[in-house]
């Protein structure tokens, strides 16, 4: 293989950790702490695959990945800005939501894949992986990230995000609508979560149950690792994309255990947020003020 | 205060139409009841001060007006239809604008990323850069200075509240509800706003001006509106009253406490209480926001130090309590030196500490009082006697006359003057040997503000306590200092006894 096929092959896992770790970061800028990322990341797999299948079509899979994804960050959403409840206990619920659901969804569609390929027809369920379609693979989520950080710092509505994520009730005494905000976040948000997805299950090309489970919590930790900051995320998931593209070349050279492997990505993440922290970056990249607090109008207590 | 006689005006009420009715208001909250049955209206065109000792229900009033609270009874009639407020949002859209007690700007956002949140007329999807030329026109219009790229945490208090009163004008309100928002404003701006209010009613806006200053609301105000536990006390026309019936309709028999003379001197001891020797102290902007300055305090002594807000104040007493790196000079306290010790190290040392923004800086506001009081290290050991705690709540309670449900309730719950009773008169407790203080007095209401001053006086006479006090309000100073310094740009330009200081001198020593 050259450099360029090098490169090339870790498209894919770039376009999965990208565009997942931005959606993330941008939802969280809202100040919803969103641990629901793995199962609606593990279900937006399962849905992308099986709508590809239904469909005979990955770009319908795609869709349907990113339609699910934004309904369950919508209810994350939903449910923890209008109600009092725990921002932990939401997000955990409704990611073994999406765990059930994604097994749910794929064993039927690996069934119906099973049964079109007895019959001679071979359903696509992944994007296209031409070399062209790969270097798009690259292009198209850092185009997004640029977009995403032109709206964060330079309009209206990337400044309501960052309000309501450092102090809703400050925000809402400027007149914005909270829960709206976070909703159009949470809709942005989990689109790319959802692309990301897709672009997971054309990166490993099989679909079994369990397929992506910890990738959503690898996706959260290069979104933490770079400070949520769209385009210090390309780094940082160019970075962890190579990793897991080539873990297991490495894990031979290098003779690691697949345990201390896996752990990589998180220890590496702790260490870029210390490293930060201690730096002119902090005040830049901290976290939302109010990311997981508890937000409604004072008097609903009463 | 004599300012503003030209825009003393007699407005009859006679002819105006009402823009805003409130009708039988009442809201509780738990373990109080902030208004009892409230009827209230603001004419189009006027002014109209709502005054009140602290507690008394009017911010809830005003935030009630805003949208942020629904009133538990009662009705909002805006311009004779009635109608339901229940977010600033929807208050905005009917041109009611809230300027707050402590101001509600996101710190990390920049000014016109701010400012922009609450125009409709601007999509989601606005470039923030577009409202940047209508700041800057709405600013000069006004007289504010305001750049619309600087981050808000990089701003002062006052800078923070003008931010604000720019923001009601952006909005375009027609009814300006100012909850103490001018107060504290240096005299220049001050004098700017009083006019500006003036203009804005003739122009057939109108104004809620909630205050603590009688003479304030004496000077811009069309009616006085008294509130009291939560109800109406009495709606008077400015032209009939005087400055003692309002303060009597407010604090009744307590009212006979307020007065403005200077308090008597105290004895200054031999030994020196604070030194300090040519002090550099850098500000939030990167460079010198305190330039070598020297000053000693002797023991026993209250020093007041003059000036406009900015001009190193807050940064000389940040870098006093260690809350501020020194770079050059000595700070000594009692002869030890205490330069850039640790904030707790300096405290320790029986060091009361009353800062700029006590919300923010001063209090934990998700904490009780007890829970306030046990955070401070001198206050307690290792192990926190809470039975002991829960005495001294008890006593600075009753002593402070600080309105709360109980010891236990979380501070955030308590009216903004009640919040600041909790940290002044924890702070008056532990300072055994210095005080340094910032605004100590604001948001007091003025029978409390006076006791606060006569509490620190005898502390200096009786305790011999250093008292270092920086205030933006000048009465302040000369009513409790023994000698005055007046900062600017960094340097104190000129000390005075209390005997000499004369108003108008600290004045223009101050803008020079
Ligand atoms: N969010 C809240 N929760 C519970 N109690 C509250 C709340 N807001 C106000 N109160 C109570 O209502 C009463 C009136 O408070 P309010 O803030 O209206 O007083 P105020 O007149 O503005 O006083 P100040 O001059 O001190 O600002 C107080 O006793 C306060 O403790
Ligand atoms: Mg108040």
């Amino acid at each position: 293989m050259d450099a360029a096929s090098y490169i090339l092959s870790v498209a894919p896992a770039f376009m999965a950790y990208y565009l997942t770790s931005l959606g993330q970061g941008f939802f969280e800028k809202s100040g919803v702490l969103n641990l629901s990322i793995d199962g609606v990341f593990v279900l937006g797999i399962a849905v992308a695959y099986a709508a590809s299948i239904y469909s005979c079509s990955p770009w319908v899979g795609l869709a349907a990945a990113v339609l699910t994804a934004v309904v369950f960050g919508m209810l994350l959403t939903y449910v923890t800005t209008k109600f009092p409840v725990s921002h932990g206990a939401a997000g955990l619920s409704i990611m073994f939501l999406g765990y059930g659901l994604a097994g749910l969804v794929g064993v039927a569609a690996r069934n119906t894949y099973n049964e079109m390929v007895v019959s001679g027809i071979y359903p696509q369920f992944t994007l296209p992986v031409t070399p062209i379609a790969k270097v798009l693979m690259f292009a198209i989520p850092v185009g997004l990230g640029i977009l995403l950080y032109l709206l964060e710092v330079r309009t209206k509505l990337g400044a309501a995000v960052r309000a309501v994520g450092e102090d809703p009730h400050a925000a809402t005494s400027l007149g914005i609508d909270v829960l709206r905000v976070r909703l159009i976040a949470a809709a942005l948000g989990y689109s790319l979560i959802g692309a990301g997805s897709a672009g997971f299950l054309t990166w490993v090309a099989t679909w079994s149950e369990g397929t992506g489970i910890n990738h959503g919590w690898i996706a959260y930790a290069v979104s933490l690792a770079a400070g949520r900051h769209p385009l210090l995320t390309v780094g940082t998931a160019g970075a962890f994309a190579i990793l897991a593209t080539y873990m297991y070349t490495l894990q031979a050279a290098y003779n690691l255990s697949p345990e201390i492997a896996k752990m990589i990505p998180f220890i590496v993440a702790i260490g870029a947020m210390v490293t930060f922290m201690s730096t002119p970056l902090r005040k830049k990249l901290a976290p939302p003020q109010s990311l997981g607090r508890r937000f409604f109008k004072e008097e609903r207590t009463v | 205060m004599t300012l503003l006689k030209t825009y003393k005006k007699d407005f009859s009420s006679k002819n105006k139409p009402p823009v805003v009715s409130v009708v039988g208001i009442s809201k509780k909250f738990p373990g109080s009841i902030a208004l009892d049955g409230v009827d209230f209206t603001i004419l189009e065109g006027e002014v109209h001060a709502l005054l009140g000792e602290n507690g008394a229900g009017k911010t809830t009033l005003v935030k009630i007006l805003y949208g942020i609270y629904v009133p538990d009874r009662g009705e909002i009639y805006v311009r004779g239809r009635k109608a339901q407020i229940n977010s600033p949002k929807e208050a905005i859209r009917q041109g009611i604008v809230m300027v707050s007690q402590v101001p509600q700007l996101i710190d990390k956002l920049t000014v016109a990323e701010n400012l922009i949140l609450g125009l409709e007329k601007y999509g989601f999807i606005t470039r923030v850069g577009k409202v940047r030329y209508f700041i800057r026109e709405k600013s000069r219009e006004v007289g504010i200075e305001v750049d619309p790229d600087t981050e808000v945490w990089k701003l002062s208090y006052t800078q923070k509240q003008l931010v604000e009163l720019l923001r009601a004008l952006l909005l375009n309100a027609k009814v300006l509800l100012l909850d103490e928002a001018i107060t504290f404003l240096p005299l220049i701006e001050k004098k700017k706003f009083y006019k500006f209010i003036r203009d804005f009613a003739n122009k057939s806006g109108s104004v809620i001006l909630i205050t603590h200053k009688i003479y304030e609301a004496l000077e811009v105000a069309d009616r006085i509106t008294v509130l009291r536990l939560g109800r109406v006390v009495g709606t008077v026309p400015r032209s009939k009253v005087s400055p003692d019936v309002v303060r009597k309709m407010m604090f009744a028999e307590r009212s006979s406490q307020v007065t403005y003379e200077r308090l008597p001197m105290s004895t200054p001891r031999e030994s020196a209480a604070l030194e300090i020797s040519d002090l550099w102290v850098m500000g939030d902007h990167g460079d010198h926001a305190v330039r070598g300055v020297s000053l000693t305090l002797r023991a026993g002594e209250v020093m007041g130090i003059a000036g406009i807000a900015g001009n190193g104040q807050k940064e000389l007493i940040q870098a006093i309590v260690g809350l501020r790196r020194v770079e050059k000079g000595r700070i000594r306290l009692y002869s030890e030196d205490i330069t850039n010790r640790s904030v707790s190290k300096v405290r320790i040392r029986g060091v009361g500490y009353i800062p700029d923004q006590p919300a923010k800086y001063g209090l934990s506001l998700e904490n009780s009082i007890e829970e306030n009081l046990a955070m401070l290290p001198s206050l307690t050991n290792r192990l926190i006697n809470w039975g002991s705690i829960r005495d001294l709540a008890r006593k600075l309670i009753k002593e402070f006359n600080i309105m709360t449900p109980s010891p236990k309730t979380p501070v955030k719950f308590l009216s903004g003057g009640n919040i600041m009773k909790v940290l002044v008169s924890r702070e008056l407790l532990v300072a055994r040997r210095l005080l340094v203080a910032y605004n100590p007095t604001r948001a007091l209401d003025e029978v409390t503000a006076i006791m606060v001053r006569k509490i620190i006086k005898e502390k200096a006479s009786t305790e011999g306590i250093g008292v270092l006090v920086a205030s933006e309000d000048l009465d302040e100073i000369l009513q409790i200092s023994d000698r005055i310094a007046v900062m600017n740009s960094g340097r104190v330009v000129r000390v005075f006894s209390s005997s000499e200081a004369v108003r108008d001198e600290i004045e223009k020593l101050m803008v020079m």
